[in-house]
């Protein structure tokens, strides 16, 4: 049953909200405890939330486009009342008193929001192996990372414990994750999703996404998040298209899409990737090119210049926004207990944005990212997609000790969607002795639904 | 070194003084109902601690703030232009500047880059002008941050370091205030926050901070200008460092000196796209922008034929200004001035009020003017009636006849009262034959207190005189 499906059963009393509610929270009840994705859960709240939608259907009366869909929330999208701690012991004690813009989306259209999950620590990584409250098993190959940072969201999908997950994405944090777990993840062009209760890591960078285990997950997720927020100067105004209507096609209708599709393949992308990956996407690019879509290689020079720009960015904008972690307002001052990237980035941001070097370092990063922005916009201006990996290497075994450059090197294929602000998804391609691998799919600024129309034909 | 402290030892005998410099940047609250990237109230002196507040101007983990206040921009536009800046028509965005303190709840400020550049008041030359969020205040006496005022906007005005001496930025901090008050755009005085430069030739500049009135700029100033002249004397280098002005003692005390200065990390706000100040929002300020009071003055005394004096006083407030200007449609202009310079400023300082605050109306100017033309009263009687007018509901014919002040003596009545008076006061008409002028007016006061006032003192002088001396 896919999330449509589930969604008409719920609407037609065949599947009870509280039913959908209680399975899951028996698999968490069950399974938690060793995956560790979810680090809290608000039964009460998720089954009195059950409930009203279970007699407002009895009733005839209106419910929203999600009703009965239950949904787990990474820990650094404010959610009110629930602990938003970021998988830091800096916010442990942080409850938040407001809903994000997309959390009051989600239950005026009567999802079911059943808890938080894990991530590493302020989503500052690529493993999840940094939250203060322990790593994630990653379900589809147990004892490797699910990858990061939303990996406890991309875990929960993966072990079947909530229909729909939101992430935040900052340079891959949602599609490196759903690549490891062999599930969906989207992250949508810049500002078409609002940031307004997210926590910050990098802010001309994050943006919030779902994670789903089928195509009309993520559809209807998208429909519910995407829009214009006007208290969030970065959001973009404009119409957005209904993602649930272009999908909802039979499946030859879907296949037909691709015809008209041109799609690129960057000979760098693949370069820089491990081989037992590159024959997997080698499969996926003949599937799309047996529905009829013209398949380009193409070229992208500016690759090595992506991960250092990133990380520029992000360790400056990341030092700024942790400053009101002062210890007074939380409980403990961000440097005194978080982890060691955590601090290597406030050090690094706050060593790089020092008067001195502002021209040298930032300004530098800023000009870089404009250049990477320019050369993906021209690619993609005669061009529908991009296909590549999601990330060029299998993960690693949780606890197994990798340098800083090791684990950023993770990020080499997703960090440039995030610089060029364009939409980009991830879905499981194959897999390699048992580990999921993921297939990346990019398209210009605003071409996000190209991204999910692809995704259901590949699906298919 | 001998030389040079020879030549000070000469410029100390040879009496000449030190020339100094002085540079403003002042904070004022801009006029807004709501703050600046927020939807939260700005009373913040009324409501109780902390309840104009919400998660964006708290801060909290998460929140980005609003689009920017429109209302903010433009009367910091507004300011701008009446200070004749430069504006810039391209772009306008907010910088981020760290820095660690209990009031500040992101750990930085938003501080806009500037908005309006090379302007100018009264020859003293503006480098800039820029927006701001306030940050909250910090209560060490109640152990409290009040975040009330977080968020609330501010705008900043730099200036050249143009002045010369305390006294000049006392003049320029009250022209630039007066200003302030025309353009309706800010708040005034009272939410004034200024840093002050000042450098002494031969010596380093040290920035005060820390001054919150015209008196305090001036004071610290003052303190400043002769601690840095004694450092000279003595041949001890002025350091550059930054100081606090004590307002208790009316002191500056060292801070820190450029070595551990704050590096503040300016950062462009990611949060805060660019904002293009739109030509038409622009023409639009240019077109209401009110007239600022250095050019009202020249008005006034070219168009009313006043002398300068009494166009400063009228212009002293905008309200007032605008007043005068409704007054003198009907009546002289001379007259008008006279009267509202004098006596009406007179009432208004001693109620330690401004005029606005007064309630009273040109109406009511006009009304009293008119009973004094027309001979309805004296002068006296429009002195006692102009001291009850302010926050009075009452209009001045009404407060006359509340009075019984109405109307004024004829000449037979004054006759009689004077008469009257002389033969019930023989002591002081003796006194004053043997010539004591003094008690001449005491027979001058007993007829107008038997007149009420009504009497003309010029007229009762004149009928004493006679009767005593015949
Ligand atoms: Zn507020």
């Amino acid at each position: 049953m896919n999330t449509f499906e589930k969604l008409q059963a719920i609407k037609n009393q065949d599947l009870k909200a509280t039913d959908n509610l209680e399975s899951f929270l028996k698999k968490i009840e069950n399974n938690n405890s060793s995956i560790n994705a979810f680090l809290t859960i608000n039964k009460d709240s998720a089954r009195n939330k059950a409930k009203e939608i279970d007699d407002k259907i009895a009733k005839g009366a209106n419910v929203g486009s999600l009703a009965g869909l239950v949904f787990g929330i990474k820990a650094n999208i404010n959610v009110e009342d629930e602990i938003i701690s970021a998988a830091s012991k800096t916010l442990e004690d942080y409850q938040s008193s407001y809903d994000a813009t997309v959390i009051k989306r989600i239950k005026e259209q009567d999802g079911i929001i059943i808890g938080m999950c894990n991530m590493d620590e302020f989503a500052a990584g690529s493993s999840t192996e940094s939250s203060y409250f322990g790593a994630t098993d990653n379900p589809a190959a147990p004892g490797h990372i699910p990858g990061g940072s939303s990996g406890g969201s991309a875990a929960a999908i993966a072990a079947e414990m909530c229909d729909i997950t939101l992430g935040s994405d900052t340079g891959g944090s949602i599609r490196n994750p759903a690549s490891h777990c062999g599930v969906f993840g989207f992250k949508p062009t810049y500002g078409a999703v609002s940031r307004q209760g997210l926590l910050d890591l990098s802010m001309s960078l994050d943006q919030i996404g779902p994670l789903a285990d089928d195509v009309s997950g993520m559809a209807v997720a998208l429909d519910t998040i995407v829009g214009y927020d006007k208290t969030e100067c970065t959001s973009l105004n404009q119409e957005f298209p209904v993602f649930t209507e272009v999908i909802n096609q039979n499946s030859e209708k879907l296949q037909d899409y691709m015809k008209d599709m041109k799609v690129l393949c960057i000979n760098q992308f693949s370069d820089v990737t491990d081989d037992h990956i590159n024959n997997i996407i080698d499969d996926s690019v003949a599937k799309i090119k047996n529905m009829g879509a013209e398949v380009v290689d193409s070229s992208f020079n500016y690759i090595d210049l992506c991960l250092p720009t990133y990380y520029l960015i992000n360790y400056v904008e990341f030092f700024s926004a942790t400053r009101k972690y002062d210890g007074r307002k939380y409980g403990y001052k961000i440097e005194d207990v978080c982890g060691e990237e955590v601090l290597r980035r406030i050090e690094m941001g706050s060593y790089i944005s020092q008067q001195e070097f502002s021209g040298k370092y930032y300004k530098k990063a800023l000009q870089a990212r404009s250049l990477i922005r320019n050369e993906i916009n021209k690619l993609l201006s005669d061009a529908d997609l991009i296909l590549g990996p999601t990330v060029p290497k299998l993960p690693h075994k949780i606890g197994e000790k990798l340098e800083p450059m090791e684990m950023y090197a993770y990020d080499v294929l997703t960090v440039i969607a995030n610089l060029a602000g364009i939409p980009a998804g991830s879905m499981k391609a194959g897999e390699y002795n048992g580990i999921p691998v993921g297939l990346q799919l990019q398209a210009k600024p605003n071409g996000d639904v190209k991204i999910i129309k692809a995704m259901a034909a590949l699906n298919h | 070194m001998i030389i040079i402290k020879l030549w000070l030892l000469f410029l100390i005998i040879g009496g000449i003084t030190i020339d100094m410099k002085c540079g403003l940047e002042i904070h004022v609250q801009l006029k807004t109902d709501s703050k600046l990237f927020c939807d939260c109230s700005t009373n913040y002196k009324e409501a109780p601690a902390n309840t104009n507040i919400c998660p964006v101007c708290l801060n909290q983990p998460g929140t980005k703030p609003f689009p920017t206040n429109e209302k903010a921009l433009k009367n910091a536009l507004t300011i701008a232009l009446m200070l004749n800046c430069k504006i810039d028509k391209d772009i306008t965005y907010f910088m981020r500047k760290h820095y660690d303190y209990p009031d500040l709840p992101s750990g930085y400020q938003r501080t806009s880059v500037p908005i309006g550049y090379e302007g100018d008041l009264n020859g003293i030359k503006i480098r800039e002008i820029h927006m701001e969020e306030d940050p909250g205040q910090f209560k060490p006496d109640f152990g409290i941050v009040d975040f009330n005022r977080s968020g609330i906007p501010l705008v900043e005005i730099v200036t050249e370091p143009d002045m010369h001496s305390p006294e000049e930025a006392r003049e320029f901090l009250k022209e630039l205030i007066r200003v302030l008050n025309y353009s309706e755009c800010a708040r005034g005085e009272g939410t004034m926050r200024a840093d002050v430069n000042i450098s002494l030739e031969g010596g380093n500049r040290a920035e005060i901070k820390n001054i919150n009135s015209i008196k305090g700029a001036y004071k610290s100033l003052k303190f400043e200008m002769i601690r840095q002249k004694n450092l000279i004397k003595r041949g001890v280098e002025v350091k550059q460092e930054t100081r606090a002005f004590l307002e208790s003692q009316m002191i500056t005390v060292a801070m820190r000196t450029k070595e551990d200065a704050d590096d503040y990390r300016f950062i462009p706000d990611p949060d805060l796209p660019p904002i293009k100040v739109q030509k038409k929002q622009l023409e639009e300020v240019s077109e209401t922008i009110p007239e600022a009071p250095h050019n009202k003055v020249k008005r006034f005394i070219e168009e009313y034929d006043i002398d300068e004096e009494s166009a400063k006083t009228l212009t002293s407030e905008l309200k007032l200004a605008n007043a005068y200007e409704i007054v003198v449609k009907s009546i002289d202009p001379k007259f008008a001035a006279m009267w509202m310079r004098d006596e009406l400023k007179r009432v208004l300082t001693y109620n330690k009020l401004d005029f606005k605050e007064s309630e009273i109306s040109a109406e009511n100017i006009i009304e009293l003017l008119n009973l004094l033309n027309d001979k309805k009263i004296t002068t006296k009687v429009g002195q006692r009636i102009i001291e009850k007018m302010p926050k009075n509901k009452n209009s001045p014919k009404e407060i006359a006849e509340e009075l019984g002040l109405i109307g004024v003596v004829e000449k037979d009545e004054v006759l009689d009262t004077a008469k009257k008076t002389i033969s019930e006061n023989e002591a002081a008409v003796s006194d004053y034959k043997k010539g004591k002028e003094t008690s001449l007016n005491f027979l001058v006061g007993q007829v107008m207190k038997l007149t009420r006032g009504k009497a003309d003192p010029g007229e009762t002088v004149k009928i004493l005189k006679e009767l005593i001396d015949n």
